[in-house]
């Protein structure tokens, strides 16, 4: 049996475009972009950053003269030992711009305005939400994904990830106008606020299981176990993490928060998000975007970031570390190629994204 | 249609055994021995395809009627990844049966035992490379084997992913004892929609509609191609002396329709029925050739999963 290498990719590749909201929550901040643009910043040098950025990632060796002047480079991650985990992970240089701008620029990037990014709603949420916040939901987009998404909620189907309390709450009514029928839309506006609020209140550790359909599966042991499994990066975020509420109660930091409509594997899918970032000794930056809610394609996902601030061409620049890992049943099912070119799916997702993202803004190429 | 049930028992067996010994892996990780086993990746395929009475022909008269084909495979191949990408070193064991009459200058079985290894690379987020060779014995009965009997082919294969829904696949086989020992060929995997995949890559292109998460509906082909050694004496039993130890060349291809049922995450079992419209046995430096005169319908049972 002789076989040529047709790679079985499962084909999610757009759920993994998972920058999507950033927030600016540092005390002062407001002064550091002044600070930089004076030259009164602390910097770092070259060296510490890229010795820095070996330290814990997959690069061990960047030169920044060639990393300014090209696309971004992005590797798998190390191998995890659970089949549901992947990680991905990137780094650029972004020319002429500070940590700070950086971070603002992120904070301020619309995904939505890229169809192919397949992100068809964005909304900025508030620390205690109500229906109201979920208005958008009647405006979805009248399309396959979303109908999917309406079909299994009125069905309560196997594939959604909810609990059984959440569950019991649906109730099918008459339909409404537009693809998503007012039941539906009360529904999930009603599980999403009351997860946004228990986010705020306890963390990722007070976020109801997924045990609607059989095994319980936590958000937050998700997202302990990617991190586990990447000893470096967790050491390497440990303090910035422990102030925040992904994978423990609710932290010292205040979190942005949004909610968003997208497509996964061709489904709709409803997500939860919060970020936060602080800055560290030498303008440097770290900043976490956690998606710790997602009602199908995925159990939980996190991107950090680690920002340097670097002199390239003779401009004050930054070098950009990105850490992207997810957690999904059906990753779970890949094996050898597969998973490589599943792999190789999630880092063409997010060479795309980041160069999106660049373009944007005045610091890409 | 010789011994067809005993294949099928084996093949069966086979699989059986596999999952059992899945189970127990499972079974014993809670106490903690077979722990690391559980983290074994490995695949596996066990497959028994019937081929009914078909007629080959060489020159304008000599003919073999009316024989049937039994196709049997097990393959079991370990894929660890490491710091180069995913290895893959396990074995693989094929064997074809003709219930040929008596007399005829064909041999009744064509038997393979090989390893399997190689490798898949990750070159950049848009290619994969696959090289992979397949050292083993490629023999008749097993019953006189020599240096002669052993082979090597290998295949090196790229995988482009220009995207998530569409792969370009390029690649070359070399057998250094087949009539044309570099074949290139060329594939394309395009997810057309939600449930419908072109997988057109050899050797066995299919569309592919899927029904639902656990079952897939598909029509295709699977196109075979391999080089044997017969025996010492063979050419001299059959009245054509120059056929002693030569080689064989043996190609057919299927066509049909069959479904993929995913029974667990590692079980999957396929079934497929069909026509087969071509069969080559080509003993090429010799030059004599047999070639297909009547096709035959044909039956597959695989099942196969990986973990």
């Amino acid at each position: 049996m002789w076989h040529w290498p047709s790679l079985v990719l499962l084909m999610k590749a757009k759920m993994l475009n998972l920058p999507r909201h950033f927030s600016l929550k540092v005390c002062g901040l407001s002064l550091l972009p002044l600070l930089w643009l004076l030259g009164l910043g602390p910097a770092t040098a070259h060296a510490d950053a890229v010795s820095d950025l070996a330290s814990f990632s997959i690069f061990s060796k960047v030169d920044l003269a060639q990393l300014a002047k090209g696309d971004v480079k992005t590797s798998h991650g190390p191998p995890m030992s659970n089949p549901r985990f992947l990680a991905v992970q990137s780094c650029y240089v972004a020319l002429g711009s500070s940590p700070v701008q950086q971070i603002e620029a992120l904070r301020r990037w619309d995904a939505t305005r890229h169809r192919e990014l397949k992100v068809f709603l964005h909304s900025d949420l508030p620390s205690n939400p109500t229906a109201a916040n979920f208005e958008k939901l009647k405006s979805a987009p009248d399309n396959a994904s979303v109908r999917s998404l309406v079909a299994a909620t009125q069905k309560l189907g196997p594939d959604l990830q909810i609990s059984r309390e959440e569950a019991k709450k649906f109730s099918a009514g008459a339909g409404g106008g537009g693809p998503m029928p007012a039941s539906v839309v009360a529904f999930w506006a009603d599980v999403l606020s009351a997860r946004t609020k228990s986010f705020v209140s306890g963390g990722m550790s007070a976020q109801p299981p997924y045990d609607h359909s059989g095994a319980s599966i936590r958000a937050t042991d998700e997202v302990n176990g990617l991190l586990r499994e990447q000893g470096k990066i967790r050491n390497q975020f440990s303090g910035f993490l422990g102030a925040t509420g992904i994978g423990r109660g609710a932290g010292s930091l205040k979190p942005e928060l949004y909610w968003e409509l997208l497509e996964v594997d061709d489904q709709g899918v409803l997500t939860l998000g919060a970020s936060y970032n602080r800055g560290g000794a030498g303008s440097t930056y770290q900043s976490a975007d956690v998606s710790y809610y997602a009602s199908g394609g995925y159990y939980v996902a996190l991107t950090l970031y680690q920002m340097w601030p670097v002199t390239v061409e003779g401009k004050p620049s930054t070098l950009v570390w990105r850490g992207d890992m997810i957690s999904a049943a059906s990753l779970g099912s890949l094996h050898g190629v597969e998973r490589l070119g599943s792999e190789s799916v999630m880092m063409k997702n997010i060479s795309k994204a980041v160069t999106l993202f660049r373009r944007d803004t005045s610091g890409g190429r | 249609m010789k011994r067809f049930g005993y294949r099928i028992f084996i093949a069966v067996c086979a699989a059986a055994s596999l999952l059992f010994a899945t189970r127990g892996f499972a079974e014993e990780n809670t106490s903690n021995w077979f722990g690391s086993l559980t983290h074994v990746p490995l695949e596996y395929t066990a497959e028994d395809t019937y081929v009914g009475d078909g007629d080959v022909r060489r020159g304008p008269n000599k003919r073999v009627n009316d024989f049937d084909e039994n196709d049997s495979i097990v393959h079991l191949i370990f894929t660890p990844r490491t710091s180069l990408g995913v290895l893959r070193f396990g074995a693989e064991w094929e064997r074809f049966s003709f219930g040929l009459p008596d007399h005829a200058a064909l041999p009744d079985t064509l038997q393979s035992v090989s390893l399997v290894t190689g490798l898949d690379m990750q070159f950049s987020d848009s290619i994969i490379v696959r090289v992979e060779g397949q050292p083993g014995v490629y023999d008749t009965e097993f019953d006189n084997l020599g240096w002669d009997n052993f082979n090597f082919p290998f295949m090196v294969g790229g995988t482009y992913i220009y995207s998530p829904t569409l792969q370009l696949i390029l690649g070359v086989s070399v057998d250094v004892e087949r009539k044309y020992p570099v074949i290139p060929a060329a594939g394309v995997r395009w997810k057309m929609a939600s449930q419908w995949l072109l997988d057109a890559v050899l050797p066995t292109p299919r569309l592919e509609y899927e029904m639902n998460k656990d079952v897939s509906l598909y029509v295709g082909a699977n196109v075979k191609q391999t080089s044997y050694r017969v025996d010492d004496d063979f050419g001299t039993t059959n009245g054509i002396p120059r056929l002693n130890h030569a080689i064989l060349t043996y190609s057919e291809v299927r066509t049909g329709g069959g479904f993929d049922w995913k029974i667990s995450p590692v079980v999957t079992f396929t079934g497929e029925v069909g026509y087969q419209p071509y069969r080559n046995f080509d003993f090429y430096r010799a030059e004599v050739r047999y070639h297909q005169e009547g096709g035959a319908p044909y039956g597959m049972i695989s099942l196969h999963g990986a973990f």
